[in-house]
């Protein structure tokens, strides 16, 4: 991606020399690895210069003022459209309604204004265009693909959907039955289980304990009245946050937004959630259960999207666990030992409680020395920190992949919206690979003697 | 709306270009200008079926040392090559092919080419390198066959269907066969089959024809056919299967309710393949979302499930399977499932007419343009069709193809699948309810 140094001003020269002293030394660098033959692949690729400019606009709808970002792609005649409602995501459901977020979320697509459900799949599906809802534990998110011909009909019926469920009894009987087989099924898979185990006992009386279906008392009371008093409360203008991509422009997307949202209410009541007061003290519950594979997940304390270690943490934890084979942890535990077929970490970034997630899988008999290395190359990460060798493979990788986000429209939209629930600004994209780049050793040596000595909570599941 | 007699300008289902090189290695040029990006895939025309009687796991163990390094890209270095420049790489095995493939930044694409294409003649395997993957595929099959149930279930089901065919066997291999694999196994393997002849390379994203063109010759030009086993692309490797008509019941502690699975084995893109898009239409119509018919009368109007779905894969180099599964609703028993099932697929057929084909074809047709959305997706689409020898001039035609069904064949390929096809009945159920269904 290129940088639209036009708009950057006099920052451009700086940026300048800042990357002209990043190449001589990461050439250097490679030049003494003696790789520098397979360097000149990329360096002398009649490819190197493909000229992309990504140009995000801020929108905004003529008649209701919904703002929204727009990326204009005209490579397929397609669109989607990403929302977001937030804080109204499933661990903001009322206590005794535990499960309405998710049901909502299923029934929404299922018949409205004069559509049954069946005839709103039917036009739905005659005509390309999907439309979906999920609940997450902090946000209500939808989703609209179409193509350009139907797009007009798509927003309408997306409208319908928002202002006028029907929420018919026979179609929430339905949801009822499904989401109450679907609770079953959770426990016939052993990842699934230790997932919700592991949330139980990391956030205790929080609501991200929560099953994100909900629990089967609490589904069996939920009636129309309830559903309505949800989205009323809910999806409201107030919270929403909108990323619009693909073959529109913007008067037309501008226009869409009016659609889409009209009669939508400005504000409702949303529940509050309190930010999770967990304690990190090692501890370790076990489930002894016969299966085909030991498993377990860890937790530390992270970082929210929004907070100035955000960076280099992410980039720590790309090295611990987060390069897939190339992480510290793969390395050792399945590339040098063949202990495992997938051990990683990553950051979680729900908004209560953000955290740094590990997991791995072992067979029995060989569970406890990979657990030994784990933990012990947890702690030599915790006490050493990363060399700078490490840390510029990490930026070479963050930096050079930035780009595979633009892979489908989809993924567009939802970075738009994303980009906006975390205030991200307009240029985000464009200073996206400076961020990567300005971190220095000390910052990553830090925030790791900062989060990661800290001790692990953690389940695990299998035979010890 | 476009309709049925409207050719548009999706006509063609990617727009795609190939050639070939002197070497035999067919090259497939899907171009997506969104962003300066692209996916190569490599697919080998072999997977689990090419192994030998008792080496089960060979090809998947090979795709694994695969990454283990060359002469020139020794040890660990082509992982790190590939995240150095912040590639996507890893690679699929499955009964049929086995691809290699890496996402990147345009500008990444000619080291790429490099290494995939280093490492298909060079590829060197050390003896520790062996036994360290031979235990991680281990690990694989543990993680994602013994520890789930469904997976058990899936295995069990196709070993009956299939009887003594490769098909039956586990794509991981099972345990003991991975466990007895010896270096010498996985180096045969690859000699007779990873050769340009028996490959098929995708290039999806930002390029187009002629710089294509170059770089797979300066890359790929030189590689070498060293392999005993010549090209089979297109050849039907096909047996006959005895004409089952089978029922199995499985019962496995974690289960918590009951399925209802009967598999068939039907046609494929190479075995009758004039059959494939009628019984594509079939699925559809049958059981293929929640305006399918099945759905509509077992879940909606009898309530007696909970979930239906149809399921083709005609993508085989022998038979095709077309698959039904059904979960009931609570309390109902699976005996009297069956029964309602077999009635909703002849209400259905009866139902089955000239304006209710035409819906279905419509639902079909109106998501195939998204396909040409993500270039990963092309990407997988062409390598894995192609590599089972499926032509491009087929693939390009899905539209056209699905738009020619005539809804009496449908019906009569239906009537035929069910009569005589080889098929398996199977229930899957929690362990120690079985009296109680």
């Amino acid at each position: 991606m290129r940088y639209r140094g036009r708009r950057r001003g006099k920052g451009i020269v700086i940026v300048a020399i800042i990357a002209a002293l990043s190449f001589i030394g990461a050439s250097y660098w490679k030049f003494a690895q003696k790789s520098s033959d397979l360097q000149s692949l990329v360096d002398d690729s009649e490819l190197k210069n493909v000229s992309f400019e990504a140009n995000i606009t801020e929108i905004k709808s003529p008649q209701l003022g919904i703002k929204a970002f727009l990326l204009e792609d005209t490579e397929n005649p397609i669109v989607s459209i990403s929302f977001i409602f937030k804080n109204a995501g499933y661990a903001s459901d009322n206590d005794d309604e535990d499960g309405i977020a998710a049901m909502t979320a299923a029934l929404l697509g299922e018949g409205a204004g004069n559509y049954s459900a069946i005839q709103m799949k039917e036009e739905l599906e005659s005509r390309g265009i999907r439309i979906s809802f999920n609940a997450d534990k902090d946000d209500f998110t939808g989703a609209l693909l179409s193509t350009k011909e139907n797009l007009s009909k798509a927003t309408k019926l997306l409208n319908l959907m928002l202002v006028h469920p029907r929420f018919d009894d026979a179609d929430i009987n339905r949801v009822k039955q499904q989401m109450i087989s679907a609770l079953l099924r959770q426990k016939e898979n052993p990842n699934q289980v230790l997932q919700l185990e592991f949330n139980k006992e990391l956030f205790g009386k929080h609501p991200y304990a929560r099953n994100p279906l909900g629990n089967k008392n609490d589904i069996l009371m939920i009636n129309r009245e309830k559903l309505q008093n949800f989205v009323k409360d809910n999806l409201i203008i107030k919270n929403l946050l909108v990323g619009v991509a693909g073959d529109v422009n913007r008067e037309e997307a501008e226009q869409l937004l009016d659609i889409m949202f009209e009669n939508v209410a400005q504000s409702g009541r949303l529940n509050f959630v309190r930010d999770a007061d967990l304690s990190f003290d090692g501890r370790i519950r076990q489930i002894d259960k016969k299966i085909g594979q030991n498993i377990t997940l860890r937790a530390l304390q992270g970082v929210g999207r929004k907070h100035e270690d955000f960076y280099p943490l992410y980039v720590a934890n790309y090295i611990l666990g987060g390069a897939g084979l190339n992480s510290r942890l793969s390395q050792k535990i399945r590339e040098e030992n063949g202990l495992t077929y997938g051990v990683y970490s990553y950051l979680l970034l729900d908004d209560k409680a953000p955290l740094i997630v590990a997991g791995f899988a072992s067979t029995a008999d060989k569970y406890n020395e990979a657990e030994k290395i784990f933990e012990n190359e947890w702690k030599i990460f915790a006490q050493n920190g990363v060399s700078q060798k490490e840390l510029q493979q990490a930026k070479n990788y963050l930096t050079a992949s930035n780009n595979l986000r633009f892979a489908s429209i989809e993924n567009v939209s939802a970075m738009l919206a994303a980009m906006q629930k975390y205030n991200l600004g307009l240029d985000f994209l464009q200073k996206r690979n400076d961020y990567i780049n300005q971190i220095d050793l000390d910052d990553v040596n830090q925030v790791i003697k900062k989060y990661f000595t800290t001790q692990m909570v953690g389940v695990r599941i299998g035979s010890f | 709306m476009c309709l049925l007699a409207c050719r548009d300008a999706q006509a063609k289902l990617f727009d795609a270009q190939s050639f070939y090189l002197d070497n035999g290695l067919e090259v497939v040029v899907v171009s997506n200008r969104r962003a300066p990006i692209i996916k190569q895939m490599l697919c080998y025309r072999s997977g689990s079926i090419d192994e030998k009687v008792g080496k089960g796991g060979s090809a998947h163990l090979l795709e694994h040392l695969m990454f283990r390094g060359t002469k020139k890209i020794s040890g660990q270095k082509f992982n790190r090559l590939m995240e150095e420049n912040g590639a996507e790489s890893n690679a699929f095995t499955s009964t049929d092919v086995t691809c290699y493939h890496q996402f990147m930044d345009i500008s990444r694409l000619e080291l790429a080419m490099f290494a995939e294409a280093d490492r298909m003649n060079n590829l060197q395997i050390s003896d520790t390198d062996f036994e360290l993957e031979k235990g991680i595929v281990y690990q694989e099959r543990k993680q994602r066959i013994d520890n789930s149930p469904l997976a058990l279930f899936g295995e069990e089901v196709r070993r009956v269907l299939w009887q003594n065919n490769p098909y039956g066997r586990p794509v991981t291999g099972t345990e003991e066969e991975i466990l007895g694999l010896k270096k010498k196994d996985i180096e045969t393997f690859y000699n007779n089959y990873y050769t340009p002849e028996r490959a098929v390379l995708v290039l999806s994203g930002n390029i187009d024809v002629k710089t294509a063109k170059k770089l797979a010759e300066k890359y790929y030009g030189s590689a070498e056919n060293k392999g005993e086993i010549k090209n089979t692309v297109d050849a039907k490797v096909f047996s006959e299967l005895k004409k089952i008509q089978t029922k199995i019941e499985m019962a496995l502690p974690d289960v918590k309710t009951p399925r209802l699975l009967k598999m068939y084995a039907s046609s494929s893109y190479q075995h009758e393949a004039e059959n494939v898009y009628l019984l594509q239409v079939l699925a559809a119509y049958m059981g293929e979302g929640e305006t399918s018919k099945l759905y509509k009368k077992l879940v909606l109007d009898e309530k007696i499930a909970l979930g239906v779905s149809v399921d083709y894969n005609p993508l085989s180099r022998s038979y095709g399977i077309f698959s039904i599964s059904v979960m009931p609703a609570e309390g109902v028993k699976i005996g009297e499932l069956e029964k309602s099932l077999e009635k909703a697929w002849e209400e259905a057929l009866r139902e089955l007419n000239l304006d209710e084909v035409q819906k279905v074809k419509q639902k079909m047709l109106s998501g195939l343009i998204y396909l040409r959305d993500n270039p990963e997706d092309a990407a997988y689409v062409v390598g894995v069709m192609r590599g089972i020898g499926v032509t491009l001039e087929e693939i390009e035609q899905q539209a056209d193809k699905i738009r020619e069904v005539n809804y009496r064949d449908v019906l009569s390929v239906a009537k035929n699948m069910i009569e005589i096809s080889p098929q398996v009945t199977a229930i899957l159920y929690p362990e120690g309810e079985k009296n109680a269904l």
